[in-house]
């Protein structure tokens, strides 16, 4: 068995790493996501989870140019 | 038959003045030392044979899922094999359109996007450049029309995928020839008509010259001598299937491809599974799943066995495995290794991968006792005299089959003389 990591399950490839995990805090629960490469971490709830679903791919694509939003400059 | 063995000096006087390079180095009866040592015709081999014809890449059971990849060799370039969300398969050159660094480090991965790690260039997995951090030095998104390289055709048959670097030529089909109908064999030995190459792929660095290993793999004249070991612990009767009573025969295929051809001895034994060294009492469900799905014919696939063909100029089917042979200098090149896989074929595949480790694992007595000789050529053949090696073993008795193709008896050279003729053919063409 792999040792559980404080943030959740690893998900990583040589490209990015990130931990995810079932949070209770709120008044429902909510998918945790941790980069663990700089410890920034996102909560997504239902809705925004299923949104991600339905994306097309085409937007997918576009939010992986590393200069949609993190490296903007 | 009272043909008579061609002397040496029949065999030079053959030799027209003014005639190519290679028409010197490569003779019908012999071929030229330095073909095995000269790093200028190593390096003409890359251009003419390893960067312009069809060459064993990987299989496609090695990307089952979308978005999979693993690294691979084509010669000397790394290659990036990758599996689209569509399910296509791509051969990408590891190489970041920026400045040039190796985008992919890990040997497999899931990933359906790949970001160079020195300035953040990221492509999809088809090679396609997504996007760049700070796109104003550049004058905005989408701006540069630039991608990963890529091999120019890439093409599969039976899930075997090869790369051609070069944008024209034959199509996969005319390369293969002949040697289709072997891959057929080997693939109609799974009751699902399909075989996987994903048991893992063992890597030995070879200090030899990769023509010792594409002529060595279907020449019959030496297993008796170099496999006596594991042929003796392993009560094998194959051995037995090399020697000059022997009715196998070794087939010219064409195209550079050659095989050693057991059929005709296993057809005379009759035995379903003998080719495996077993019974079909001690495999029951893949024998009833072959009858359910080849019927009558079914006998006569487990009969005849799989092939052992020498696929021009780097697949190697043995049978139970496949060797994917890429050089690596003048002096050296990697066999890749690894066990077939029968979809469906269960009470075999585990067979397949522990045979497969006592024959080319680690302390394997097969690709061991090979890779010996592989060395001890290269070393003997950089010596001053002889100057050549003689191929002509058994060019007093080759015929011709039914369909056409050159065969000599098990023990003959007739598969060499093969891969010399087209190889000289490739090598003559223009840069
Ligand atoms: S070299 Fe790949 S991003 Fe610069
Ligand atoms: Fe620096």
């Amino acid at each position: 068995m792999t040792a559980i990591h404080p943030a959740g399950e690893i998900i990583e490839s040589e490209f990015a790493s990130v931990a995810v995990k079932l949070d209770h805090d709120g008044n429902a629960v909510r998918l945790r996501v941790e980069d663990l490469r700089t410890g920034r971490v996102r909560f997504l709830d239902a809705l925004e989870l299923e949104s991600l679903v339905w994306l097309a791919d085409g937007h997918l694509t576009q939010l992986l140019d590393p200069s949609h939003e993190r490296w903007r400059g | 038959m009272t043909a008579v063995v061609p002397s040496p000096s029949d065999v030079v006087a053959e030799v027209q003045e003014g005639g190519s390079r290679y028409d010197r180095l490569i003779q019908p009866a012999r071929v030229h030392g330095t073909l095995y040592t000269d790093p200028s015709i190593f390096a003409e081999e890359l251009r003419k044979i390893w960067h312009r014809t069809w060459v064993f890449v990987g299989h496609e059971s090695e990307v089952p899922q979308v978005n999979d990849y693993v690294r691979k060799q084509l010669a000397d370039q790394d290659v990036v094999m990758t599996r689209d969300k569509e399910g296509e398969v791509h051969l990408l050159i590891n190489r970041c359109a920026h400045r040039g660094l190796q985008v992919c480090d890990d040997k497999a991965g899931n990933s359906s996007s790949f970001r160079c790690p020195y300035h953040g260039w990221t492509y999809r997995n088809t090679g396609e450049l997504l996007g760049y951090p700070y796109n104003k030095g550049y004058g905005g998104k989408k701006q540069l029309p630039l991608g990963m390289g890529k091999v120019a055709r890439v093409a599969s048959y039976q899930g075997f995928v090869f790369g051609s670097l070069a944008e024209e030529g034959p199509s996969l089909e005319e390369h293969l020839g002949a040697a289709k109908g072997e891959i057929d064999r080997l693939v109609g030995l799974s009751p699902e008509g399909k075989v996987s190459l994903d048991a893992g792929w063992l890597r030995h660095k070879t200090r030899s010259n990769w023509k010792f290993l594409a002529e060595n793999e279907t020449d019959g004249y030496h297993p008796q001598f170099v496999h006596g070991s594991i042929f003796g612990v392993t009560g094998s009767p194959i051995g037995e299937l090399y020697s000059d009573n022997s009715t196998a025969v070794t087939r010219n295929l064409g195209d550079g491809h050659s095989e050693n051809d057991l059929r005709p001895e296993f057809r005379g034994f009759a035995e379903p599974m003998r080719w495996f060294g077993t019974t079909p009492d001690r495999v029951p469900h893949y024998v009833a799943a072959m009858k359910e799905a080849h019927g009558d014919a079914a006998d006569r696939v487990m009969i005849e066995g799989a092939p052992h063909v020498m696929i021009f100029p780097n697949l190697f089917i043995a049978e139970i495995q496949v060797f994917n042979i890429q050089p690596v200098a003048v002096g050296e090149c990697v066999q890749y290794s690894t066990a077939v896989q029968f979809d469906g074929g269960h009470e075999l595949n585990m067979r397949m991968v522990s045979q497969s480790i006592g024959s080319v694992g680690p302390a394997g007595m097969l690709l061991a006792d090979d890779t010996e000789m592989y060395e001890r050529n290269q070393r003997g053949v950089a010596m001053a005299d002889p100057e050549w090696l003689d191929v002509r073993r058994g060019l007093h008795r080759e015929s011709v089959d039914e369909n056409g193709f050159t065969i000599g008896t098990a023990t003959d050279e007739t598969g060499m003389r093969g891969f010399w003729n087209h190889y000289k053919s490739l090598m003559e063409a223009e840069d």
